[in-house]
């Protein structure tokens, strides 16, 4: 699911394909899984492309979104993943959170 | 600004709840956790779901009670009404569906020996009848649990002869929420946690925000109104009987962050979704476990529960579902991601606080604990719990 592309006007994000992740566990798993440069990689280059991508996505109807448009929102809701490890904990999990954070886990 | 600052103010108007220590042996005896299997979870109506989730004729729900000893299945008959019943074969005791939740094409059949239920608990089907002696299959349907339904959430009472009806039982929250409009907002994300923590002592660090400056003091440190910028206080605080609702203000000018103050511009969605709030935010207290979290957003709220669901007297299965109204653009779908990580991770470091908790409590350093005036809706709680356990409590 991970490996198709992205709208045209968003290929340069395809860099990031990785992320583009349709579970929420899946999502905080890359999280944990990376270093604090690569969430700062993946934030800094979405931070301002965020309001092109929504603008973008909201040409279609929620729940109908072509292909490469549902991977764009994948990749944004990753962003959102990634915004307070990067803003607020400096480290990929939250601070003084359970000694094995994957026990706090979504029930997809 | 509504809040009132001054200190010591909710001990005033409810000066019954007291203002002394409260012991901490509830929280880590064993004898105490039996009497509350028997005396409160038995005996009171239980928060189980949503219609929501069972919505078609058939469609059915298995909760399995570890406090009550018993499985309950929840099924909407072919008449419309949601029914729970004892998950228990009327033949030999087998449980009779194992998948935790589905949908059955007119029966639910028991693996054992093919003893079929229809969707109303009515036994329909026994193989071989010929061979069994006096059988009446009327009087042999599943064994009914006294099911309500209030605003869309489906209770159930293990009590054969509950005392009273749902609605008595709830009392003035039913007034508070009426009319609520829940069935409104979709049901978009479930946690589970497996805490080693004492069952209250996880609902009791839910039920305050003293903690949030310093608990979360780099996720949410100021995120609600605070007295000379350091603590916090509360708007309201109401009891109804042995239910409580806090509330909270918003702080207007809380740190915000450069991805929230993006993502509050993004969404963009039109108010469709207003629910009853008192504050910003309103933390019902259910008794004895079910909480209901009610969230104001700039353009549509949005609300949370909790179900804190016993499995010994030192674990915890910490149920946390989020229901957001359906997204209408990109910008309210992110909007919403945003507001349940930034709630996600907060939940998973109280989740580590209960358990530390505990883990003191449980050491017997200290035979008492100690609520301030912000925490006056625990001491209700436990005042509450200790008329239904019927064990003299101090306070």
């Amino acid at each position: 699911m991970s490996h198709g592309s992205l709208p045209p006007s968003f290929r340069s994000l395809e860099r990031f394909n990785a992320w583009a992740l349709a579970k929420e566990g899946d999502r905080i798993r890359k999280r944990r899984a990376s270093t604090m440069e690569e969430l700062r990689e993946l934030y800094d280059a979405l931070m301002p492309q965020m309001e092109a991508i929504v603008a973008y996505l909201d040409q279609f109807s929620p729940a109908h979104l072509p292909e490469d448009a549902q991977r764009l929102l994948w990749l944004a809701l990753s962003f959102v993943e990634v915004t307070s490890a990067v803003e607020l904990y400096g480290q990929p999990e939250v601070r003084n959170g359970l000694d094995d954070p994957t026990r706090f886990r979504p029930v997809e | 600004m509504k809040t009132d600052m001054s200190d010591k103010r909710w001990a005033k108007v409810y000066p019954e709840l007291g203002t002394g220590p409260v012991p901490a042996e509830p929280y880590i005896s064993p004898e105490y956790f039996a009497l509350e299997r028997e005396r409160v979870f038995r005996r009171v109506w239980l928060n189980m779901g949503r219609v929501e989730e069972i919505p078609q004729p058939g469609d059915y729900l298995v909760r399995d009670l570890a406090v009550c000893n018993a499985s309950i299945v929840l099924i909407r008959g072919d008449d419309g009404v949601v029914r729970g019943f004892h998950n228990v074969c009327s033949h030999r005791g087998n449980k009779v569906v194992l998948d935790e939740r589905g949908s059955c094409r007119g029966y639910l059949t028991c693996n054992f020996h093919s003893w079929a239920y229809d969707s109303q608990g009515q036994l329909k089907w026994v193989s071989d009848e010929e061979n069994f002696f006096d059988l009446k299959k009327s009087e042999l349907g599943l064994t009914p649990v006294a099911t309500d339904v209030w605003e869309g959430f489906i209770f159930v009472n293990l009590d054969p002869q509950p005392r009273e009806s749902l609605s008595t039982y709830l009392d003035g929250v039913t007034g508070q929420l009426a009319g609520a409009g829940f069935e409104r907002l979709a049901l978009a994300h479930v946690y589970r946690v497996d805490e080693r923590a004492n069952w209250k002592i996880a609902l009791d660090a839910q039920n305050e925000v003293y903690h949030l400056p310093f608990q979360h003091r780099a996720s949410f440190p100021d995120v609600f109104v605070l007295k000379d910028n350091r603590y916090t206080r509360l708007l309201d605080v109401r009891f109804f009987r042995r239910h409580s609702v806090y509330s909270c203000e918003l702080n207007p000018s809380h740190t915000v962050t450069a991805s929230e103050e993006l993502v509050a511009r993004l969404d963009t969605a039109a108010t469709r979704c207003r629910l009853p709030l008192i504050g910003d935010f309103d933390f019902y207290a259910i008794f004895p476990n079910f909480v209901i979290l009610l969230f104001r957003g700039a353009a549509n709220d949005f609300f949370m529960t909790y179900n804190f669901w016993p499995l010994a007297v030192d674990r915890t299965v910490w149920e946390i579902k989020i229901y957001f109204p359906p997204a209408e653009t990109a910008g309210q779908r992110i909007g919403q991601e945003y507001a349940k990580c930034r709630l996600r991770n907060v939940l998973q470091e109280d989740a580590a606080a209960h358990e530390t908790i505990h883990a003191g409590l449980a050491s017997r350093a200290k035979t008492h604990v100690l609520f301030q005036d912000n925490e006056i809706q625990i001491r209700h709680f436990h005042k509450v719990l200790a008329d239904q356990v019927g064990v003299f409590q101090e306070g």
